[in-house]
């Protein structure tokens, strides 16, 4: 039996298994073909180092018609290749952290938010550039913003664009009324509900309610003015089962209660709130910058009408300003940390910043800036959006930032549309805080 | 239900002529109103598509974005990577499955009913049970963003079909051909490659089609696994899709690339709705 | 003497195909134990460790003080239930709707097979894709969704669907249901078309309406049929995750956020790996636990019906 096998076989086999063979080999070679792909992929270039940066879409235009067209003018040999991502910005950390994650990151220079360092520092994806840098080097930037750059005392993000939260208010509905500029969060409310009984305006103050990391950012603000904390980045402690939260969570309720938030506030984010303030319906605002030269563009209905000043606080507080803002930080993967620390240097620049500043409207980095009668000609509240700067309040730049974020987010919101008693939900926030570093 | 389930009735009145009509046209207005919607809205300046009320006839048209599906993005590209790694997934889940199939079928191994079971029962585990365990692989063995990374975790999700729809092929073939072949000296390599192959072409290219689909389709995986611009397939690079300046989300674009996305899926369901059924009910019904 | 001599021949057949057999399994044995088994078995062991940010991404031992964790984490159980009540729903409204269609299908018409394809159309697309064109559907400002129901006078001003917690998970699961039908009707479709006719022309016979056939005949004929379907589709839509990554991403405020999501953003966002593997094994348990059951009902029933 054996033998007539091996007979046949032999006899069978070779046009048979031609055919077989065949096939097998093309896919093999298939197989081999996307084993070797990523030596072929197209990265390659001739000569010209490529350095990646991946943004979201709105800001890669100007990034690439000004910024970057005049760092490859000076400099012929790289070529910045900006990609571009999608517009919500935690999408975008998204994609950083998964390219990071599968250890292939096509990324050399990194575009942060200032509450991505602490992570991506953590997971040992970022170079250490403190030592590329003096102090001196560094004292032109706000303080606040380069510690946002931080974490655990190294450096790994150049501050490119500040971003910190403000009060915006109605002067001319102030000064009719008699009212100097509110100083704490008494005169907030009273104000709002003076102004609002003489039906000068619908609503009093407007904020970000919403479930998302407006939420916080808004948040730490009005804590911060109560004197109380989040978490304290170097005992890992929590703050949040503590009187001051809930005296600061008691405010936010009240400016609903007292009618001057509309009801639909816990559903808000910036654009929302910007909108009805645009419209002239209300007397205060707590947001972002970018609010300013929509809210005084030719067809906005309260052009030149308005002002700003540093977030109130509790008598007896200092008012904290949440500090945003994005950096630049060098991947550790880069094939050119050279290269892409010499864009950092260009892009961070005095003369790059103000031209980015005066095109593009962006708030700059380098305290100089601010200041800048070119500038100031044209944002005249610059100078004191670098006061209220200097008065930042961080985000707690630890590692697992994002999960105590995302706890805070889901407890204070229910709080706030009263799912829960505000002591109850703190208590199970400041619990789960607590498990989450370890600290149970 | 009203009542139409009833088959063996051969003259039906007017007003059950009537419902069936309703029924299938709700059939299939459901089925297709999606897919027609976005073919429109493909189509459609960006001002119509932004129109309120909603334009359903719109007089003008562009082709504006499907050109900045292709310009702006490497989608070509992404039409190449979800094709090669479909195909060549497809390829091994045959080249693994049939003769798995074949074993189960007629060799009888020991334990072969716990075998047949435990393949039914892996098809229930969900990607996200999987992906942190394969991600730790790719990792270690820098397979990020390389074809295989997904060819191989695809071939595996479509194996557990092809197997069992195979099998159910194989036990209905006839057994004097294989009894013909024994005594004509093939041995089982032999007889399953030259003689019952070309019998199973038919069920070979029904398993093919459905593993097609699965993998032109995956998701997760393609998330996790493939993180550059020029590698990525279809479904992930178009929901990664970004707009510029005024559109928060380019539903145009977005749109034209759904059109695109499912074409070639579009046209095997028009060509082999028959054998996609076959596949489907051998392969389920069998457990 | 032959006898004997015939008895270990056909041993040594019978071992010849065992070994064959063995042969021909061992490549698809090898990638799915390697593709399925592995990662199971790492989470299960991952999950003893911690291994996030704080540990510098280093495994260190730590018993059973991620479950511990998992005990008072809010955002799980919200996770589990959200997915639960998914699943349940979306279940249910796909058999009736895939019931409702087979039973259509099942009708003998004129451009039956063109409607056939049209009705599989929605299972071949990527989820992903649909879920975009859902999302656009039911878009706040722009969607077809609001134009029709403001057209009808339903509602004074656009719903936002996507936005609001409960209408988002519902947005979302008719988005599943819709992609899923197909599945589910083309099984019952096949199990009711090898139903004989004669059974219900018997039972015509005896005075029945079409309605009582179909429940004294029809649905315990198709009983098994749609329980394996529902335990299918049971464990897909527990484990979903295209298209709500798609069209909610979660939100709003975590509201559509099914327990795949939340492992997902554990591993990949929060990058807290430990943690991650247990919730992958609670799932997993959870899994198990639901087909055993449906099983066992399945066992049941088919003993019932002997």
């Amino acid at each position: 039996m054996n033998y007539r096998l091996l007979k046949n076989l032999f006899s069978v086999v070779p046009t048979r298994f031609k055919q077989l063979q065949l096939s097998a080999i093309v896919i093999l070679l298939a197989i081999l073909l996307s084993v070797f792909t990523k030596w072929i992929s197209p990265a390659q270039t001739a000569k010209p180092v490529v350095l990646n940066l991946l943004m979201t879409a709105p800001d890669a235009q100007p990034w690439k018609e000004g910024l970057v067209k005049r760092f490859e003018e000076k400099n012929p040999g790289i070529r910045i290749n900006i990609i571009e991502g999608p517009n919500a910005t935690n999408l975008l950390e998204d994609l950083y952290t998964s390219a990071f994650i599968l250890g292939d990151s096509p990324y050399d220079l990194v575009n942060m938010d200032v509450i991505w360092t602490p992570k991506f520092a953590a997971a040992g994806w970022l170079m250490d550039l403190t030592d590329r840098m003096t102090a001196k080097e560094l004292a032109a930037f706000s303080s606040w913003d380069v510690e946002g750059g931080r974490y655990e005392g190294r450096l790994y993000r150049i501050p490119m664009r500040s971003d910190v939260g403000i009060l915006y208010y109605r002067k001319d509905l102030l000064e009719e009324g008699g009212f100097a500029p509110p100083k704490t969060f008494a005169d907030l409310i009273a104000i709002s509900q003076s102004l609002k009984q003489q039906n000068k305006v619908n609503w009093g103050y407007l904020w970000q309610g919403r479930q998302y990391e407006g939420l916080v950012a808004m948040f730490v603000e009005v804590l911060h003015g109560f004197g109380g904390f989040w978490i304290d980045p170097k005992t890992l402690e929590v703050g949040l089962d503590r009187p001051e939260t809930l005296e600061a969570i008691a405010f936010l309720k009240q400016t609903m209660q007292a009618g001057i938030s509309p009801p639909g506030v816990t559903t808000y984010q910036e654009e929302e709130t910007r909108r009805i303030f645009q419209s002239g319906q209300a007397a205060f605002l707590r947001s972002w910058p970018y609010v300013w030269p929509l809210a005084n563009a030719p067809d906005s209905p309260i052009q030149g009408k308005i002002a700003i000043e540093p977030m109130v606080s509790a008598s007896g507080e200092n008012g904290g300003a949440c500090l945003g803002g994005w950096g630049l930080g060098i991947s550790k993967s880069t094939r050119y940390p050279q290269e892409a620390w010499k864009a950092i240097q260009y892009f961070t620049s005095e003369e790059a910043q103000r031209q980015f500043v005066l095109k593009a409207g962006f708030v700059p980095s380098r305290r100089s800036l601010f200041t800048d009668p070119q500038i100031v000609a044209k944002y005249p509240h610059y100078p004191q959006l670098l006061k209220v700067l200097e008065k930042a309040v961080l985000r707690p730049p630890i590692a697992q930032y994002a999960q105590a974020s995302d706890i805070l987010q889901r407890y204070l919101s229910a709080a706030l549309t009263n799912r829960l008693s505000g002591e109850k939900a703190m208590k199970q926030a400041a619990q789960e805080t607590r498990r989450l570093l370890g600290k149970s | 239900m009203v009542g139409e389930e009833f088959p063996s009735v051969k003259t039906k009145n007017i007003g059950q002529h009537l419902w069936l009509g309703i029924a299938i046209a709700l059939v299939l207005i459901f089925s297709l109103a999606p897919v027609m919607w976005q073919l429109l809205t493909s189509f459609k300046v960006n001002q119509d598509i932004s129109k309120v009320p909603t334009v359903y006839f719109p007089t003008r048209f562009t082709f504006g974005h499907y050109i900045e599906l292709f310009t702006r993005r490497p989608f070509w590209r992404y039409i190449f990577n979800s094709a090669f790694v479909a195909i060549i997934s497809t390829s091994l889940a045959l080249g693994f499955g049939a003769p798995a199939a074949y074993a189960l079928a007629r060799l009888r191994p020991w334990g072969g009913r716990v075998i047949l079971t435990s393949i039914l029962l892996v098809t229930l585990f969900p990607g996200i049970l999987l992906f942190l365990g394969l991600l730790e692989i790719v990792q270690a063995l820098h397979l990020g963003n390389n074809y295989l990374a997904l060819i191989i975790p695809y071939t595996a999700i479509n194996l557990p079909l092809t197997i069992l729809v195979l099998h159910s092929f194989f036990q209905q073939l006839p057994k004097d051909l294989e009894d013909a072949a024994k005594i004509d000296g093939y041995n089982t390599w032999q007889m399953l490659v030259q003689i019952l192959l070309p019998l199973t072409v038919p069920a070979l290219f029904t398993t093919g089609i459905l593993t097609f689909i699965f993998a032109w389709n995956e998701f997760i995986f393609a998330l996790t696994f493939i993180t550059r611009e020029q590698m990525k397939t279809i479904p992930v690079a178009v929901a990664q899709l970004s707009g510029a300046s005024t559109f928060e989300i380019p539903y145009g674009p977005i749109a034209a690339a759904t059109m695109v996305g499912t074409f070639p899926l579009v046209l095997l369901v028009l060509f082999f709705q028959r054998k996609i059924v076959q596949g489907l009910t051998a392969g389920a019904v069998k457990g | 003497m032959a006898n004997t001599v015939m008895m270990s021949k056909l041993h040594a057949i019978r071992r010849q195909e065992q070994i064959t057999a063995g042969i021909f399994l061992l490549p698809a044995a090898i990638l799915l134990l390697f593709v399925f088994g592995y990662p199971i078995v790492r989470a299960f062991w991952l999950s003893f460790f911690a291994k996030n940010l704080a540990t510098k991404l280093q495994p260190v031992f730590c018993g059973l003080d991620n479950y511990a964790r998992m005990v008072g984490d809010g955002h799980f159980w919200q996770s589990f239930w959200i997915a639960t009540t998914f699943t349940t729903a979306s279940v249910i409204l796909e058999l009736l709707l895939g019931l409702g269609i087979a039973l259509v299908l099942n009708q003998k018409f004129w451009g039956q097979g063109g409607v056939r394809t049209i009705a599989i159309l929605p299972w071949a697309l990527p989820t992903a894709l649909m879920g975009l064109a859902w999302a656009w559907i039911f878009n706040d400002q722009f969607g077809v969704v609001n134009d029709i129901l403001l057209r009808l006078g339903i509602i004074k001003t656009g719903i936002n669907w996507l936005g609001e917690p409960t209408l988002a998970l519902l947005a979302t699961i008719f988005a599943d249901v819709w992609k899923t039908t197909p599945f589910i009707s083309i099984l019952l479709l096949a199990s009711l078309q090898s139903i004989s006719p004669d059974l219900y022309e018997a039972h015509a016979m005896d005075g029945a309406k079409p309605w009582q056939s179909f429940y004294q005949i029809t649905l315990p004929l198709l009983a098994p049929q749609i329980l394996i379907a529902t335990l299918f589709r049971f464990a897909q839509a527990f484990g979903i995750f295209d298209l709500i990554a798609v069209m909610t991403g979660g939100g709003p405020g975590g509201a559509t956020e099914v327990i795949s999501l939340y492992i997902y953003s554990t591993v990949m966002r929060y990058l807290d790996f430990g943690y991650g593997a247990a919730l992958m094994v609670v799932t997993f348990l959870l899994l198990v636990l639901a087909v055993a059951s449906a099983s066992f009902l399945l066992n049941k029933s088919r003993i019932a019906a002997k």
